[in-house]
């Protein structure tokens, strides 16, 4: 309501991994699968916001499989939220930190609020309460870990979940030899369409940690609602071999199946393009998902990332290391 | 000195949000609870009041936004009706589990189908049960002393439990009446500020809401419950201290009229209590000994304050303002509760139900002289051959 001089904080941006901070506040002892995409990328963002945070965990993998009562592996605070309301428990502590600053009864640094989301979490179930939040102009950071489907309950299709996969809900048959037939949504323009507030967008992956853990400092130097979208390869669900974790990150983007740009002002801005593309068979056959696909699908997925490929081309404008500055 | 004003429930619910001085408030519309947020968006857009005004989306993040903001040791106020109060069902259980004090004003609404704005308890009587403290006011007084009372007991240390402060739509709502506004010191002296025992915070960090193992579950589920056991003592205090500064008289638990010799008692939530005591003194002059009690809370439920007020009657009836389709006496469901109250007694009295009030329709001094005399007759037989009746649908 009134002006008032919150104490918004400033991240430094990391110029390489070795001069990252040490400091975990994403700490070992939870109850990940091994080769878990979405809990590196748990540790990355968690490392780069620092202490001065407050996450918000809507139910999903990242909620049953770290908080186990009395063993949680946060080292600053965190809240459980249903899985349709991180947006709204956001909001709700946006508000209150808002208040009681002004009221003085807080005077401490204004806190990092960042949401956790899996792809449910974000863009199924929980887009109406993210997409108000952004809407209203809360000072948050929304962001989609996507391991393309909802892996803990046992690796249903969600949105995002890619054309052709096998999931639990999209098992292939003889009548639907594909599994899946629908193409995803897309997280990062459904936020971009329609949030005027919204300034700032990124896409990253957990194979880049450099680009990741910037853009989340960047996306909390940013006064308002802010969202990234941070593709998490996930073993159990796309039935890769563990040890592929960043593999798959590293193939999604030379594939193309991801790709890694900023939308700052309206501006696209892409981070990192291959110099050429590999086919996307070359990801898909990795992971077990795909691993009924005929030729003829496998052929549909590849036009549908050609066309993708496309729109990068007519808008690229490489940028290296994306570069947090204060306030925007 | 306090001052006497005209109104309505909703705007009685805004002024006693505003001397809590209320922190954060999400809004989202729907009739007939919808003025008390324009009231209080004007107020903070006026400058009277200092909070954090959110418009959520719905009544599922209206509840969102108040359990984030209650996790950070603010104070939050929304309120809802109607099916806005079932769209929010989610966060009935994960709020009162948390146990984050929030409170939320209810004008209740007929649930659909078919759309009908008149007043029904079954919005908010669907979630007794979910850990939150609940009642029905029966005037805009009362709203406006609830909802002071309700936020002192629900923040004590001892409670930390989220509050359902209801009133029936319309006949409470929108209909002004005279009210005390008290004066922000008396609030001061009743209310101390509200400080969350583990708020999210930067310095010193905790988690909320971690998953449990099976074997942990009956624990917090008792801690739960036993804080209900509790909850009285509490609301016997802060109601003591709330008729000493503000000079009001409440009974903290139920109230009784005309039962110091009654022979049939009317069991009465909310406004129709009203209609209620102008049939008791209508019917008092046709010699016909009745009598009124009604709860002042629905949780906890008043069992030992109910038996002792209804003790002495011969018949009760019950009269429901909300419905449960297919329970054990196919009518509402305080009869159930009711009739559970007063098992223990040794000459309990005979009770049925009357099914009126649904819908919004207005319970006229001719349905209690109706339930009057079937209660007479239920005396003189000795015995209940029915336990619901549908008011208007019964053949004479």
């Amino acid at each position: 309501m009134q002006a008032f001089d919150y104490k918004k904080q400033t991240l430094e941006p990391i110029k390489s991994l070795r001069s990252a901070p040490r400091e975990e506040m994403y700490l070992p002892g939870h109850r990940t699968c091994s080769g878990c995409g979405p809990a590196l990328n748990y540790r990355l963002v968690a490392k780069a916001a620092g202490r001065d945070t407050i996450f918000i965990g809507p139910t999903g993998c990242m909620y049953v499989a770290n908080s186990s009562y009395l063993c949680t592996p946060y080292a600053v605070s965190w809240i459980h939220a249903q899985i349709t309301n991180g947006g709204g428990v956001a909001s709700g502590i946006e508000a209150a930190y808002k208040v009681l600053a002004r009221r003085k009864k807080y005077d401490g640094p204004f806190p990092n609020i960042i949401v956790m989301a899996g792809d449910g979490g974000s863009v199924d179930i929980g887009l109406q309460s993210m997409s108000a939040m952004m809407y209203r102009g809360h000072d948050v950071l929304f962001i989609c870990y996507d391991n393309e489907s909802y892996a803990n309950t046992g690796i249903q299709t969600s949105p995002t979940t890619p054309y052709g996969a096998n999931t639990t809900f999209t098992p292939p048959g003889k009548l639907v030899p594909e599994g899946k037939t629908l193409f995803p949504k897309d997280p990062p323009q459904l936020v971009i369409g329609g949030h005027p507030l919204v300034k700032y967008v990124a896409t990253t992956v957990v194979s880049r940690p450099l680009d990741l853990m910037n853009k989340v400092r960047k996306a909390l130097n940013v006064d308002g609602p802010t969202f990234l979208h941070m593709l998490a390869p996930c073993p159990k669900g796309w039935k890769f071999d563990e040890k592929l974790t960043l593999e798959m990150g590293r193939l999604a983007v030379e594939t193309g199946m991801w790709s890694l740009y900023e939308w700052e002002n309206g501006e696209y801005k892409y981070t990192h393009i291959p110099k050429k593309y590999k086919p996307v068979s070359e990801y898909m056959k990795y992971q077990g998902r795909f691993s009924h696909l005929k030729a003829e699908h496998i052929a549909k997925m590849q036009a549908f990332v050609d066309e993708k490929i496309q729109k990068v081309k007519a808008i690229a404008v490489e940028a290296a290391v994306p570069t947090p500055k204060a306030g925007a | 000195m306090a001052q006497e004003k005209l109104l309505s429930g909703c705007a009685a619910a805004a002024q006693a949000a505003k001397l809590a001085e209320v922190e954060v408030v999400c809004s989202y519309p729907i009739r007939p609870y919808t003025a008390i947020m324009m009231e209080l968006v004007r107020m903070i857009h006026n400058g009277e009041l200092d909070a954090e005004f959110v418009h959520g989306e719905g009544e599922h993040s209206q509840l969102s936004v108040v359990l984030g903001a209650s996790a950070c040791g603010a104070r939050a106020y929304t309120g809802s009706a109607g099916v806005g109060v079932t769209y929010a069902g989610e966060l009935y259980s994960p709020m009162a589990g948390g146990r984050y004090p929030i409170q939320m004003a209810i004008a209740d609404r007929t649930l659909d189908p078919p759309g009908d704005f008149g007043s029904e308890h079954t919005d908010a009587m669907t979630f007794r049960d979910q850990g939150w403290l609940m009642g029905w006011a029966s005037t805009p007084q009362e709203v406006f002393d609830n909802t002071l009372i309700n936020y002192r007991v629900g923040e004590d240390q001892r409670v930390m439990l989220p509050q359902m402060v209801c009133q029936d739509g319309y006949f409470i709502s929108h209909i002004p009446d005279k009210v005390i506004v008290a004066e922000p010191e008396q609030v001061k002296e009743f209310l101390p500020p509200y400080k969350a025992p583990h708020p999210l915070s930067l310095t010193c960090p905790v988690s909320h809401g971690p998953q449990i193992r099976p074997d942990q579950g009956a624990p917090m589920d008792a801690q739960r419950a036993a804080v209900f056991l509790e909850v009285p003592k509490v609301i016997q205090e802060a109601v003591e201290d709330y008729n000493r500064i503000f000079g009001r008289n409440y009974d903290p638990f139920v109230e009784t009229y005309m039962m110091d010799d009654a022979e049939i008692a009317f069991f009465v939530q909310g406004a129709h209590a009203t209609t209620c005591k102008s049939a008791i003194r209508n019917l008092r002059n046709q010699g016909v000994k009745a009598g009124l009690v009604r709860p002042r809370w629905v949780r906890p439920w008043p069992t030992t304050q109910l038996a002792e007020a209804l003790s002495r009657v011969k018949a009760v009836g019950c009269v429901e303002t909300s419905t449960s389709y297919g329970g054990a006496m196919r009518g509402g469901n305080l009869i159930h509760e009711v009739r559970a109250s007063l098992y223990d007694l040794p000459n309990r009295p005979l009770v049925t139900s009357f099914m009126g009030g649904l819908g919004g329709e207005v319970i006229l001094l001719d349905d209690f002289y109706y339930m009057a005399k079937v209660l007479t007759q239920m005396v003189k037989a000795k015995k209940t051959d029915k336990h619901v009746y549908w008011i208007g649908f019964e053949e004479e």
